[in-house]
């Protein structure tokens, strides 16, 4: 989205403003001088607490300038068209009148009524209760240390013990066999060794006779089969591809029929592709067998994907692991878009689209779970026992749905009175899924609740942990009053941080922090940037992915290290590119990479890739990044629209010389002192991440000033100065914690007791800026803070 | 894990689809139907070679008697056209049970592969597309010849292993079409939909209710997201209640509960395919089908005549063993009544929007992989034409003089009036079209 250099981006300018609403100084004599110069001057255009005027200046004046820096900004803008009426000490005093009174957060913060509102589930929280659904009536596997697939290599097509010659994990499937398998060598070199003690025993004329009689040489057919399961990293459509010279068939996430069937060798046909869908954090069965024929000269077999925003691979070791998994149910129904407005996901509003969405889905479940209602019911052969067991799996069904047990009426509505009118019990089963999963028992999490009891406790930590249903254990605790107590809740949440389903959903907080949805397909001009392409940047992403996967799983799993770390994973490709020295394997090998200026995540190649355009850097953009997720400052999207300066309309500036020229006048310099000073410390890397001290033959300057809400001034040395702030800065802290606390509870943090983000803040300053442990302690805290107020409520 | 087996499931399935409440007013799933003329191609499939001497006219011409195999389609004997002396030219890869299967709609070679037949070379799939195809491609890309599905391809007892033996249609190079040879899955192929706002027709009160309910629990402030999902609901519930003004006037056929999917009981799911057929041509959901009983070498074993032997395993028996001759004779006239009941069918409907019946506008062809099983022969392919679909001249035996199939492939297109100059290997293509009108 970044990435034409013709396309406009928005110069963001400083917002002079922010909600919320003043404290009500109702009579003129006790107004603050402040006060009575913003009536005066201000509130025709303002309005009374800042709230905007419809036909003259609508947006509220909210904001997070400091006093002196509002001051400036009044100055020499305000009024209107007559700053000279408002200057000096009349200026201090109206700017710091609206910053106490509806201006800052803190302002803000006092002024918002705490309320959290009803929130139906959002589409990964959709998916991801109905996939649990099911499998509950199943088992779950978990991603467990084991990698690579259980391969049996067989020395014919049988594929039988006596034929079996080599029982191995494989890390992945990748083999060019050529015309002879290393894993038959023993075997040829055996048979090599008879034929030639034969021949020199046997006389030259029964060579043509022996010719006959004798076998086929042993690599003439073979085959192997790979057992275990896929792990999917990211939700979203993947292309599997067989690709094999040879035959085989691939069967994925079901025993019945393969996904790829490729027994039948056709022409120069070599791979074999299918699209379908995977939800993040899930395992699904493989089993892929292979088979070289007679006929097939050479060997060779590859399974490959097309993950999601990526390039074909062969697909790595680390997502394969050598056990089998259940069946998984993945929904295939699309659905709009969830609100992203406030900066994250959430539940807030309905809508045609996603009712329909809601009903086309629930036909799609109930048709998938009917065909293996079988297993999932575990129905006896006794026919004359299916409707009795087809009713319980209905009441469990809808239990689970609902996240709490049936009511005596809700069991007469949801489940009687559909095997009573249903003319079989099957059509009864269906009717059932698809009432419960329309039902906004299902859809609205505690809507239905009259009390904050233990089940919706229970509700509420699987929500945002994993963004799914309670599991059986946290049901059971529940139905047995043990999540009552602070310990008790929080021993549940410490194994449920343990789960993969709370990897996932960190693994989306990150995403969502760094943006990186945002700047994929990104393409680099040729000629500047020889090299990258496509698979280079599909690389980088899985390396910007494993980066915070291994801060986050460490021991100490701290926060400070995703911005300071300079242990980064490359591969070969991005080894070269970087010219870093070749790791040794195929994978991804962590390496100290430009220790003395890089500085985690902030100069990750990707990011820096992302956070530019396709010919220069973008100090713009990236110092956007860094106001907003890094320093949690507030930004308003700029007046206008305005195109960059073209680069080589001034060959001879650096970036930064052009973008201070371009953003230099004083409505731009209300946003863009901070943006661009934030920014010019990422100067020392081009548009792909590469490390720079010249830049068109000028030196980088990569120092930054800041100055942070309460108008201190820091100066910034570049990435690593950046870096050394920000691990020390209350303001980074914070916002840090307020973003994962919404991107878990798909609520405003403000919506929650005033003190809440300062104590999950000072927690996670004492547990060493443990990230799982404040993933926890938000769950925890919210859960709790939520529970009092909805008693106090009552 | 118990994973339910193919058959478990259709048993189980059986049940819910087949009790689906009879309906007076279908709405139509199809497009609406168009005044133009509706020309329809079936192409109906059985294996491993006839009996010469029980199935080709000795006479040529108008004047001619039908042999044993084809007695039972007397009565439609001048709308029909038998032809002899069509020959499947095309050779390279694959026994000839493959090239029999593979080039027989194709009239293109098959790529060279790993399938290894009874002889020659092994051989994969056809490296073109069937005619059928073809003609539906040239029906959907226009909007008066469009339909819902374009082409339908129904199986019997078709074994489930996609190999070059189980599969005619192919809708490009190596991509075979399999056919659908479970009837209930033909049927929620046809009206899955509809079942579909059955159920959810039934849901509805409770959900309204239980919403009412809910309602009432939730803060004012919380009351109005509740209250649009309400009113999305009650749009659903109105949409669904809407009777669809493009009817297509036909019911939804019920098909028997609980039939498996097993040798003996291809009548039965021979008579559901032809009916589902019938109701799919009803409803204008395709104008293409193809009916593929078994497969090339198929090993239907058909006791309810009394014949224990798969019928490949006879097919090879030597002219001279009358026992089998017997059999196969059998064997290809239970084929011929298939195909009589299909033509039957087709002749007691009337054209819906339309004059005459369905037979007047749809051309069935009746062909088989082989000339004859134990010669494995490609020459005189069986080709019976019947009704009027492509407007044949009909009523007549012909004989060709080894005309390559490709020109037969080619009259058919030419039928629709499709006028293309070639199809499958342009080599046996010389002369165009077959003239037949």
């Amino acid at each position: 989205m970044f990435r034409a250099r013709q396309k406009l981006i928005f110069l963001l300018i400083a917002s002079v403003c922010w909600s919320g609403f003043c404290n009500r100084a109702s009579a003129e004599e006790s107004a603050s001088p402040g006060q009575k110069i913003y009536q005066k001057l201000c509130l025709d255009c303002h309005g009374e607490q800042g709230q905007g005027v419809e036909s003259v200046y609508p947006q509220p004046l909210i904001g997070d300038l400091s006093v002196n820096e509002l001051t400036t900004y009044i100055e020499k803008t305000m009024p209107e068209g007559e700053p000279e009426k408002c200057v000096g000490e009349d200026a201090s005093a109206v700017a710091g009148y609206i910053h106490e009174a509806f201006y800052s957060i803190t302002a803000q913060a006092r002024n918002r009524k705490a309320r959290i509102d009803l929130a139906r589930l959002t589409v990964p929280q959709y998916q991801n209760s109905v996939t649990d659904l099911v499998q509950s009536f199943t088992w779950r596997r978990s991603l467990g240390d084991k990698r690579g697939l259980e391969a049996d290599y067989f020395k014919s097509r049988r594929r039988n013990r006596e034929n079996q010659v080599l029982e191995r994990t494989d890390g992945r499937v990748d083999f060019d066999f050529g015309e002879k398998p290393a894993f038959l060598a023993d075997l040829i070199a055996k048979e090599e060794e008879a034929r030639k003690a034969a021949a020199d025993k046997e006389d030259k004329e029964d060579e043509e006779k022996k010719e006959k009689d004798e076998d086929p040489p042993v690599q003439e057919e073979y085959s192997v089969t790979w057992n275990g399961s896929l792990y999917a990293p990211e939700t979203g459509e993947y292309v599997l591809n067989l690709k094999t010279e040879n035959s085989g068939r691939l069967w994925f996430n079901t025993e019945r029929d393969p996904l790829i069937d490729a027994r039948v060798k056709s022409g120069d046909q070599t791979d074999y592709t299918t699209t379908i869908k995977m939800q993040a954090g899930r395992l699904y069965s493989l089993r892929l067998e292979y088979f070289k024929n007679k006929t097939e000269k050479t060997g060779f077999v590859q399974l490959r994907w097309k993950r999601p925003h990526q390039t074909e691979e062969v697909i790595a070791e680390r997502y394969l692991i050598p056990e089998n998994s259940p069946w998984s149910l993945v929904v295939e129904t699309p659905f709009p878009p969830d609100d992203k407005s406030v900066g994250y996901e959430r539940g807030t509003s309905v809508s045609q689209e996603w009712n329909n969405a809601t009903t086309f889905a629930a036909i799609e479940v109930a048709d998938k779970v009917l065909k293996r209602i079988n297993e999932l019911a575990k129905l006896p052969k006794e026919e004359d026992k299916h409707a009795e067991h087809l009713r319980q799996f209905c009441e469990d069904f809808a239990e689970r749905a609902f996240r709490r047990p049936l009511s005596e009426e809700e069991t007469q509505l949801y489940i009687d009175r559909q095997f009573d009118q249903a003319e079989n019990p099957l059509t009864a089963v269906k009717r059932v899924i698809i009432l419960t999963l329309k039902s906004p028992r299902f859809l609205f999490p505690g809507a239905a609740e009259q009390d904050f009891d233990d089940f919706r406790v229970a509700e509420w930590l699987a929500l945002a942990l994993w963004d799914s249903i309670p599991d059986e254990q946290l049901f059971q605790a529940a139905a047995q009053g043990n999540l009552s107590s602070r310990e008790q809740i929080e021993s549940q949440v410490q194994r449920m941080l343990r789960d993969d389903r709370a990897r996932v959903k960190l693994q989306g907080f990150f995403h969502q922090w760094l943006n990186v949805d945002h700047f994929h397909d990104l393409s680099k001009s040729n000629e500047l940037y020889p090299g990258y392409d496509a698979k280079l940047l599909s690389d980088l992403r899985t390396s910007l992915d494993l980066f915070l996967e291994r801060v986050v799983l460490q021991d100490d799993s701290d926060y400070r290290n995703l911005l300071t770390s300079t242990e980064y994973p490359l591969n070969r490709k991005l080894a070269e590119y970087y010219g870093m020295p070749q790791p040794s394997g195929e994978d991804f090998e962590f390496v100290s990479f430009e220790p003395e200026s890089r500085a985690g995540l902030l100069t990750h190649p990707f990011l820096l890739t992302g956070l530019a355009y396709d010919d220069a850097s973008s100090p713009i953009h990236r110092g956007v990044f860094l106001s907003r997720s890094l320093l949690g400052r507030f930004l308003k999207p700029p007046p206008e629209a305005v195109a960059p300066l073209p680069v080589d309309l001034h060959p001879d500036m650096t970036t930064r010389e052009r973008v201070a020229m371009q953003t230099s006048s004083a409505t731009c310099m209300a946003c863009h002192g901070m943006i661009n000073q934030l920014g010019f410390t990422l100067e020392n890397f081009d548009a792909v991440g590469r490390f720079r001290q010249q830049e068109h033959g000028k030196p980088v300057n990569s120092l930054g000033l800041y100055l942070d809400r309460d108008g201190e001034k820091a100066e910034l040395e570049g990435a690593r100065g950046l870096a050394d702030y920000l691990i020390s800065s209350d303001a980074a802290h914070n916002a840090f914690v307020e973003q994962m606390f919404q991107y878990l509870n798909k609520q405003p943090i403000q919506a929650f007791a005033p003190k809440t983000l300062q104590k999950l803040r000072s927690e996670f300053e004492d547990s060493g800026f443990h990230i799982r442990k404040l993933m926890g302690n938000i769950a925890l805290e919210s859960v709790l803070v939520a529970r009092k107020l909805e008693q106090a409520e009552n | 894990m118990n994973p339910t087996s193919r058959r478990e499931f259709l048993k189980h399935f059986g049940l819910g689809a087949a009790t689906l409440p009879f309906l007076g007013n279908l709405p139509s799933l199809g497009f609406a139907g168009s005044s133009e003329r509706k020309q329809r191609l079936v192409v109906m499939f059985s294996p491993n070679g006839i009996v010469p001497k029980n199935f080709w006219p000795d006479e040529e011409g108008t004047d001619f008697k039908l042999k044993p195999i084809m007695s039972p389609l007397a009565d439609y004997q001048d709308r029909m056209l038998v032809l002899k002396g069509v020959c499947d030219k095309i050779r390279g890869d694959g026994d000839s049970h493959m090239r029999g299967m593979g080039c027989l709609l194709t009239g293109t070679e098959l790529f060279p592969g790993n399938i290894q037949g009874g002889s020659h070379t092994p051989a994969g799939w056809a490296s073109g597309h069937s005619i059928d195809q073809e003609i539906k491609r040239y029906l959907q890309s226009s909007p008066d010849s469009q339909t819902r599905f374009g082409s339908l391809e129904f199986g019997v007892v078709v074994p489930e292993r996609a190999d070059t033996w189980t599969r005619m249609v192919y809708s490009g190079p190596n991509q075979p079409v399999a056919p659908i040879d479970d009837p209930y899955q033909m049927f929620s192929k046809l009206y899955g939909q509809l079942k579909d706002r059955e159920s959810l027709k039934s849901i509805l009160d409770e959900l309204q209710t239980d919403l009412g309910k809910i309602r009432q629990l939730v803060s004012v402030e919380d009351r109005k997201l509740l209250d649009e999902q309400a009113s999305f609901v009650r749009d659903m519930e109105r949409e669904l209640q809407q009777e669809n003004p493009a009817e297509v006037g036909h019911k939804v056929p019920e098909l028997e509960p609980g039939i498996q999917d097993t040798n003996d009981n291809m009548p039965k799911i021979s008579k559901m395919q032809i009916d589902l057929m019938i109701n799919s041509f009803q409803a204008d959901f395709s104008r293409i089908a193809t009916l593929q009983f078994t497969n090339s070498v198929g090993q239907a074993r058909m006791r309810w005549l009394g014949v224990e032997e798969g019928h490949h395993q006879l097919s090879h028996e030597p002219d001279d063993n009358d026992d089998a001759q017997d059999k196969l004779t059998k064997i290809n006239t239970w084929y011929a009544e298939q195909l009589a009941y299909l033509v039957k069918r087709l002749d007691e409907t009337p054209e819906p929007g339309g004059t005459g019946s369905m037979l007047d506008n749809t051309q069935i062809v009746w062909t088989n992989e082989l000339g004859k099983g134990n010669s494995h022969t490609l020459n005189d392919i069986p080709f019976v034409l019947i009704g009027g679909g492509c407007d044949f001249n009909t009523g007549r035996s012909l004989k060709f003089d080894r005309v390559p199939h490709n020109r037969l492939l080619m009259s058919f297109a030419h039928g629709f009036g499709h006028h293309i100059e070639q199809f499958g290997n342009p080599d046996y293509c010389g002369d165009g079209p077959l003239s037949l009108s």
